[in-house]
């Protein structure tokens, strides 16, 4: 009597692997494997992506849509088994080119000039997003800039109409803000990575960008008193009470949340950050709004700092054509990139895209990264891999004890040339 | 029989059983408090949450992530390939638990100690040690974004405690039992499938609700065996609701809601077995 | 008769240990291979380097406070399910009215989703609006607003309080199972000679359960070494790797900093403790069999 339901889950457990085996797929020539980190509301926008670029072709997408930390891990198992997906997103900088030392991207310079990407992809983010060893490897699908985001009503209530340019407008405007009991800057570093947008605009604005490339390439030690110089003023701020209390335990959606109620002023951010609020229902330039951090060494170029997220074609691709076809049609087709840049709150690196399809704010970070003398990636993406675990674990210690800051670079430094 | 009944009924007037079962409604309240707070944050607005307003009474209940969830086409998918996935894994697993368990407890022979050490020592490491090497022999028999590999490891990896917790039931079972099948000519087969096993249901019975649930559960292996969404499991699939920039709090904790209800299922059906009464002393006699 | 017997041993134990050996043991030791390389995971080329990644442990601080870390959760999870479980299990054993609903309320929090629960949690320590200080604070009418995840001393303790509140309803299902396997004649001789129900428990009861204790608390340990789902979404290892365990140590330098011949090396070491404690175990394990004959 007992045994019966256990007999009968075994006769139906032999039903479902029949079912199994028809469930086995079998690939076709015109299949071009994918596999991204946009998943969640951006599966569909990429959905239509896919329709449009099989219409247009004739090839068929094959997706694989994986969580972003999961597709670091996803990514490197199928890697190390030369299994790579024909095309896959990836991050432009550092990420790109630790991959390509290691020989798994294929280079896409043929395709790149035959189609003219030359006349398609901002100069400035061809040069510095799509280039390694002196090949292509890379489109870039969109590039973020981060900026200093601000909950308008905070900044008006609190009588200041002129955002500042410069270290001390910007100084003053926390001190105001502090005065009436608003806390200035919202900052989530529990993940980590928010904090490094801070330390990268602080290096680039104090000590400039070759130092900080130096940093990256470990030319430059942690310990080198011009990073020093950096930390003591991240320090300054943090003691003088402009930050928030208890970073480390809050995420950026919890900082962005925070300026959202109007307990903290601004949070230094990339432009997703506007696809969270209009999600929270706020709307840019009358709920938020942005500046560029402010300069502090006048003689520094203007740098603005963000990610570039890119195609690239695995070096086991099976189906390169269509691969390359399909890196070509996301850079280059107009509509594509407008959809896209517009869902994921970002910008084309398509010249051509018309920059009054997007909104006031959006066409103002256009501007500003025009304006810049240098775009750098974010550290997390400028520097190797195995160092950038370092750095952000240093950010979010100096969090928790900014005084030690020389120590903590001390630390960081003796990791970084292990890891280098 | 008379005696047992005499004894619960010995009990009614216990004061204790009041103590008893308050402090067990304190303690379900505590534990209770995390789970309400999935159900919370699936019937209220991102908004709401991001707002600090996740542990307040909800003054309206807010049905969208559940609309949402309901009319997502992928999800009859993802519960479709996890029973595909966790039942075939669970049956299998427990299988070879029972054979190898009874061989160790039962039949022990000189290096079984050993041999048994090997299995249980199979527990004792983090799954990604293995993926890399699983990822490449399921890649090269053809096998990456079907189903088989996950249940193929899924069995193997639930050896170990099946095994252990199989060993520990059948050494309860008092050897003479055994050897008194044995000199009436039953075989080794008919003494683990007639003495043993019914004596182990509860076993059995624990067995296939831990296996189910963790399978069931599981996030790594699916993520990694398999590549388009219609093969995808249903913890792939409520980690997928978000995207790197994006959140998806009350539509995760929906799908998690919707999701858990096979395992209470599967917990309800198999808790019977847990509950005293089908003693050894039936057995015995 | 002992020719039978070989007979069946080979035939029982041929699909399990076939199955073991190509899904766990040879992609375990095939990993075990890399700890002596420089493997970074993506690159099919890659040096030996001999022994160099185990000296590195050496030097490693991180490894020796996730070694730490390691030992407390361990020793916590000895401690936090198994009691707790025991003490579920014993309480709903009694025929209480309502039992089945109290043991689906245990059970629940291993059915729900890690991610979901991890968020949750979150929440429930979040220092502001979260569930914990609002609760502190109506008790003690305090302003209390402690960043219980984010304080590199409370990290590591908050998430093995989550972690046992899932595990909790495990241990009470084993132990329930063990339960039954108790005659009831013996707790009937209990009665019979007037037993406290305390004194019930502690001398017939405990040692009887005590396969269910072994394989109860072989889980926890198990599950402590392994602890990842959890600890990777509540801190993922942080606030700078004060939370770290040797599985989170294991996967960031393997997956994060892309050095897999280091992360093998670790996991060899992993394995090596673990060993260790299977050893200390299968005394107990003895204790089983000397219980029963």
């Amino acid at each position: 009597m007992r045994f019966t339901v256990f007999k009968r889950a075994a006769t139906a457990s032999v039903g479902l692997l029949a079912s199994l085996f028809m469930a086995m797929g079998v690939a076709k020539a015109s299949d071009v494997t994918i596999s991204h980190y946009f998943s969640g509301p951006f599966m569909s926008v990429m959905g239509d992506v896919f329709d449009d670029f099989n219409a247009a072709t004739g090839f068929t997408m094959k997706d694989s849509p994986v969580g972003h930390e999961d597709f670091k891990t996803d990514i490197l198992v199928r890697g190390a088994s030369d299994s790579l997906p024909d095309v896959f997103s990836y991050w432009a900088g550092a990420r790109v080119q630790f991959v390509v030392d290691s020989g798994d991207l294929s280079p896409i310079d043929d395709m790149w000039n035959r189609d003219g990407l030359d006349n398609v992809v901002a100069k400035a983010i061809a040069d510095s997003a799509t280039l390694y060893n002196g090949q292509r490897y890379l489109v870039p699908m969109q590039f973020h800039y981060a900026g200093m985001f601000y909950n308008k009503k905070v900044m008006s209530d609190a009588g200041i109409s002129e955002m500042p340019s410069d270290w001390e407008g910007f100084l003053a405007l926390c001190e105001t803000l502090k005065g009436q009991g608003i806390t200035p800057i919202a900052l989530g570093s529990m993940n980590r990575w928010p904090a490094q947008f801070w330390f990268d605009y602080l290096i680039l604005n104090t000590a400039g960008p070759e130092v900080r490339a130096g940093l990256m390439d470990g030319s430059v030690g942690y310990d080198a008193p011009e990073i020093a110089a950096a930390m003591s003023i991240w320090k300054d701020l943090v003691d003088a009470g402009y930050f928030v209390e208890n970073a480390n335990a809050q995420t950026w959606t919890d900082a962005s949340d925070k300026v959202a109620q109007g307990e903290a002023a601004m949070t230094l951010m990339g432009t997703w950050i506007t696809g969270y609020w209009n999600d929270l229902d706020m709307e840019a330039d009358v709920d938020y709004d942005f500046f560029p951090f402010p300069t502090i060494n006048a003689d520094a170029p203007v740098s603005v700092v963000g990610p570039i997220d890119g195609l690239v074609v695995s070096a086991n691709v099976q189906n390169k054509e269509g691969a390359e076809a399909f890196l070509s049609f996301f850079v280059s087709d107009l509509e594509t990139q407008v959809a896209w840049t517009k869902a994921v709150g970002a910008v084309s690196a398509n010249v051509n895209v018309d920059p009054s399809v997007y909104n006031a704010l959006i066409n103002r970070v256009i501007d500003t990264v025009g304006a810049a003398d240098n775009f750098a990636f974010n550290y997390d993406l400028a520097t190797p891999p195995p160092v950038a675990e370092v750095g952000l674990s240093m950010f979010q210690e100096f969090m928790e004890n900014p005084a030690d800051y020389e120590g903590i670079l001390a630390r960081a430094q003796e990791s970084a040339a292990a890891a280098f | 029989m008379a005696d047992a009944q005499a004894r619960v009924a010995a009990r009614e007037f216990n004061p204790w059983r009041a103590v008893l079962v308050i402090s067990l409604g304190c303690l379900a309240v505590l534990f209770l408090a995390p789970t309400v707070g999935v159900l919370l944050s699936s019937i209220k607005t991102t908004r709401e949450i991001a707002f600090g307003e996740l542990w307040t009474v909800p003054r309206t209940i807010y049905l969208g992530n559940f609309v949402e969830i309901l009319t997502n086409p992928a999800v009859p998918h993802y519960f479709k390939n996890t029973v595909l996935v966790t039942v075939p894994a669970t049956i299998l697993s427990i299988a070879l638990g029972v054979l190898a368990g009874y061989v160790f407890s039962k039949l022990p022979f000189a290096g079984s100690n050993l041999l048994f050490l090997v299995i249980i020592s199979g527990m004792f490491f983090p799954p990604q040690v293995i993926l890399i090497p699983l990822f490449q022999f399921f890649n090269a028999l053809g096998l990456i974004d079907t189903l088989w590999p996950i249940i193929c490891v899924h069995t193997a990896l639930g050896i170990p405690i099946c095994t252990l917790l199989m060993r520990n039931f059948f050494a309860t079972v008092p050897n003479a039992l055994r050897d008194a099948a044995i000199l009436e000519g039953a075989s080794e087969w008919q003494v683990l499938t007639r003495v043993a096993l019914p004596i182990s249901l509860p076993a059995i019975a624990v067995l296939a609700t831990l296996q189910f649930t963790w399978i069931w559960n599981d996030f790594l292996w699916p993520l990694i065996f398999t590549q388009t969404d219609e093969n995808r499991t249903i913890m792939v699939g409520i980690v997928n609701l978000r995207g790197q920039y994006s959140v998806a709090w009350g539509v995760q904790g929906a799908l998690s809601l919707l999701a858990s209800l096979p395992t209470l299922i599967v917990f309800l059906f198999f808790q019977r077995y847990f509950i005293k009464g089908m003693t050894m002393g039936a057995v015995k006699g | 008769m002992e020719r039978d017997a070989l007979y069946w041993r080979v035939i029982l134990l041929a699909a399990p240990i076939a199955v073991f050996t190509a899904l766990v043991i040879w992609p375990l030791l095939s990993s075990f291979y890399y700890s002596f390389t420089n493997w970074n995971g993506f690159n099919p080329e890659y040096d030996f380097v001999g022994l160099d990644n185990f000296a590195k442990i050496g030097t490693d601080r991180l490894f020796a406070s996730a070694i730490i870390n390691t030992a407390i959760w361990m020793v916590a999870a000895i401690f936090l399910p198994t009691l707790l479980g025991l003490a579920l299990a014993l309480l709903l054993d009694s025929k209480v009215p309502g039992g089945t609903i109290f043991k689906t309320l245990f059970y629940l929090p291993i059915c729900l989703s890690a991610v979901v629960v991890g968020q949750i949690w979150i929440w429930i320590y979040q220092g502001d609006w979260g569930l914990l200080n609002t609760v502190l604070r109506a008790v003690t009418g305090s302003d209390f607003s402690y960043a219980w995840l984010a304080r590199p001393n409370t990290a590591l303790g908050s998430v093995i309080v989550a972690w046992s509140w899932q595990q909790t309803g495990l241990s009470m299902v084993i132990f329930l199972a063990g339960l039954t396997s108790i005659p009831d004649e013996l707790l009937e001789v209990c009665d019979i000679e007037g037993a406290t129900a305390w004194q019930r428990i502690r001398i017939v009861v405990i040692p009887l359960l005590t396969p269910a204790t072994v394989v109860v608390v072989a889980l926890s340990v198990i599950n402590s070494l392994k602890g990842f789902d959890i600890l990777y979404i509540m801190t993922g290892g942080g606030p700078f790797h004060s939370s770290d365990t040797l599985a989170m140590h294991m996967y960031n330098e393997s997956f994060k900093k892309y050095l897999m011949g280091y992360g093998s090396a670790i996991s060899v070491v992993l394995f090596l403790i673990a060993l260790t404690i299977i050893r200390i175990y299968f005394r107990n394990l003895r204790k089983v069999d000397e219980i029963y004959g």
